[in-house]
């Protein structure tokens, strides 16, 4: 799966790695040797145990760090010999959401939202109405002058949630997006993701909770100490080589 | 209820939106006020310096003394002096001339004439061009000394006061230098707060993809602002201080242009305000966007 060729009706890929290697400078290798595409329009758990990899292969799918050796490419950007100006482009076509959510507590939940926006200069007329939209959709209508520290964990999370859909970027990262909610408000955020997969955005989301795809079934990308150890397989309820039988071999220890 | 419409004109960071202005900002004002007030008001006093000695030296005159009372010597001086490049005219001032001078700026007391005439000195008045170089004093003297003849000595010291004031020009724009580095400073400092408490918000709009500029304008506009507040402040400052001492002023012939210190204390307090703008994002410019 390592081409570029339209496959189960997804399209172009998304996002390809070919021996993917990331070394931090403390001298711990992060990944290595990852090769996988990730095609447009589809909706991905990266699992594995704490500590695998997930969130630094996130972080080089947003540029946040360079990729030791190998190749990536997102939305066609070639993240080993990018530029800071082309990373800055495509981070404007990235929604993240991050494990910690990242809201900036001494602005309101409607600045936290129309903060991307504002970065990508968008006329004040339509902000408004933008940032007011993603907050009607994840139903945060009646909390846009609240600041998050008066939100729940749930609240707070479908604020990250908005903020990331404000621009209608192609690609959404979503880090541990369920981490620490009880399952009611987890399969709502999921409902959420599922959405915004439905309208035309690639979902990517690191997480080491498999119950998810008991509800939300989706593509299934599995690493184990930095190195990829099951690609891009189909995961649904009721398919063949489906949730069941999936889920009961990936529960890592500590998941 | 949504209250979006309540709230058209949300402020929202990065770009031209300027970061709120707290206490530390008003402390780094007024630092910054004090320093541009002493900076304007030493530059006021060279500027009343400049103008009191150029006042003088437009109709500055030599005199060349000589004692003994030798008409021909005295004419072959005056010749030779008149010779000497930036001499504009030389004349000899008789002794009876320099008596009612002297009677004069004695008060008109009764002095007892001959005597007077007898002490007096033979003169001669050398009238210096527009262009006079630098050394016309000291050729003066040598071409006086060489027929035993000498220069008036007040005369050597306003020619000395002109080089001294050369020089504390030169040490105004070097103080001028230090405390617009240190007002950098201060302002860099007072920024670096601000960002150290927004630092949150810089990285999230660095991970949103937001352009250099756009992350550092409000620090840079906020720098601006502060230093040129300050000018504009110590400027204002400066006014007590001119109408105060307008008529000593008046008195030594000098008229201080209040208006001139405006423009170099409100450009230069933004110009250091955008270095220490510069100085305080400089970290921000060299973290690396994406590095393993």
């Amino acid at each position: 799966m390592a081409d570029n060729s339209p496959q189960d009706g997804y399209g172009l890929a998304m996002i390809q790695a070919r021996q993917l290697m990331l070394r931090y400078s403390t001298g711990k290798t992060a990944l290595s040797g990852i090769s996988l595409s990730i095609p447009k329009g589809g909706f991905v758990y990266l699992t594995g145990e704490s500590g695998a990899g997930k969130s630094s292969l996130l972080r080089c799918f947003y540029g946040g760090v360079r990729p030791t050796s190998g190749q990536l490419k997102v939305q066609d950007t070639d993240l080993r010999l990018t530029q800071p100006h082309q990373v800055r482009r495509l981070r404007r076509r990235i929604g993240i959401i991050f494990q910690d959510h990242k809201l900036l507590f001494s602005r309101t939940v409607f600045e936290n939202v129309a903060l991307p926006l504002r970065v990508q200069k968008w006329k004040p007329d339509r902000l408004v109405a933008r940032a007011r939209k993603v907050l009607e959709f994840v139903g945060l209508e009646d909390r846009l002058w609240s600041f998050p520290e008066a939100l729940s964990g749930g609240e707070q999370q479908r604020v990250a949630i908005a903020r990331a859909m404000s621009t209608h970027p192609p690609l959404i990262l979503a880090d541990e997006p369920t981490g620490n909610l009880d399952i009611e408000t987890a399969r709502r955020i999921m409902d959420y993701l599922v959405a915004l997969q439905r309208a035309g955005s690639t979902v990517i989301i690191a997480t080491h909770d498999l119950q998810l795809m008991e509800t939300h079934p989706g593509d299934l990308v599995r690493l184990h100490q930095g190195a990829l150890v099951e690609e891009l397989r189909h995961v649904s309820p009721l398919g063949a080589g489906g949730m069941d039988s999936g889920i009961e071999g990936m529960h890592e220890p500590g998941a | 209820m949504s209250r979006v419409h309540e709230r058209s004109t949300p402020r929202l960071p990065g770009g031209f939106s300027l970061p709120p202005f707290g206490v530390h900002q008003w402390l780094a004002l007024v630092i910054v006020c004090v320093a541009l007030w002493a900076l304007g008001l030493l530059w006021l006093g060279a500027q009343a310096g400049a103008q009191w000695m150029g006042t003088w030296q437009q109709n500055i005159r030599f005199h060349v003394y000589m004692e003994q009372d030798n008409q021909t010597k005295l004419k072959q001086l005056a010749r030779q002096l008149s010779l000497l490049p930036g001499v504009a005219s030389v004349r000899i001032v008789s002794r009876k001339e320099t008596a009612d001078w002297l009677r004069g700026w004695l008060g008109g007391e009764a002095v007892d004439e001959e005597e007077l005439l007898h002490s007096l000195p033979s003169s001669i008045e050398v009238t210096p061009s527009g262009d006079a170089g630098e050394f016309l004093y000291s050729d003066l003297a040598d071409e006086a000394r060489r027929v035993g003849a000498s220069l008036n000595d007040g005369e050597r010291q306003l020619v000395q006061a002109r080089h001294w004031l050369e020089n504390i020009n030169r040490l105004l724009w070097f103080v001028t230098l230090i405390l617009a580095l240190a007002m950098a400073i201060i302002i860099s400092n007072t920024l670096r707060m601000t960002l150290l408490a927004r630092a949150d918000e810089v990285q999230l709009m660095r991970l949103l993809g937001a352009n250099e500029w756009f992350v550092r304008m409000p620090f840079v506009l906020e720098g601006m602002l502060l230093g040129a507040g300050a000018g504009l402040l110590a400027w204002c400052l400066l006014w007590p201080l001119i109408l105060g001492t307008a008529d000593w002023f008046a008195a030594l012939d000098v008229n201080l242009n209040g208006f001139a210190p405006l423009l170099p204390m409100l450009f230069g307090g933004a110009a250091v305000g955008c270095l220490g703008a510069w100085i305080a994002t400089l970290r921000l410019a060299s973290e690396n966007i994406a590095s393993s």
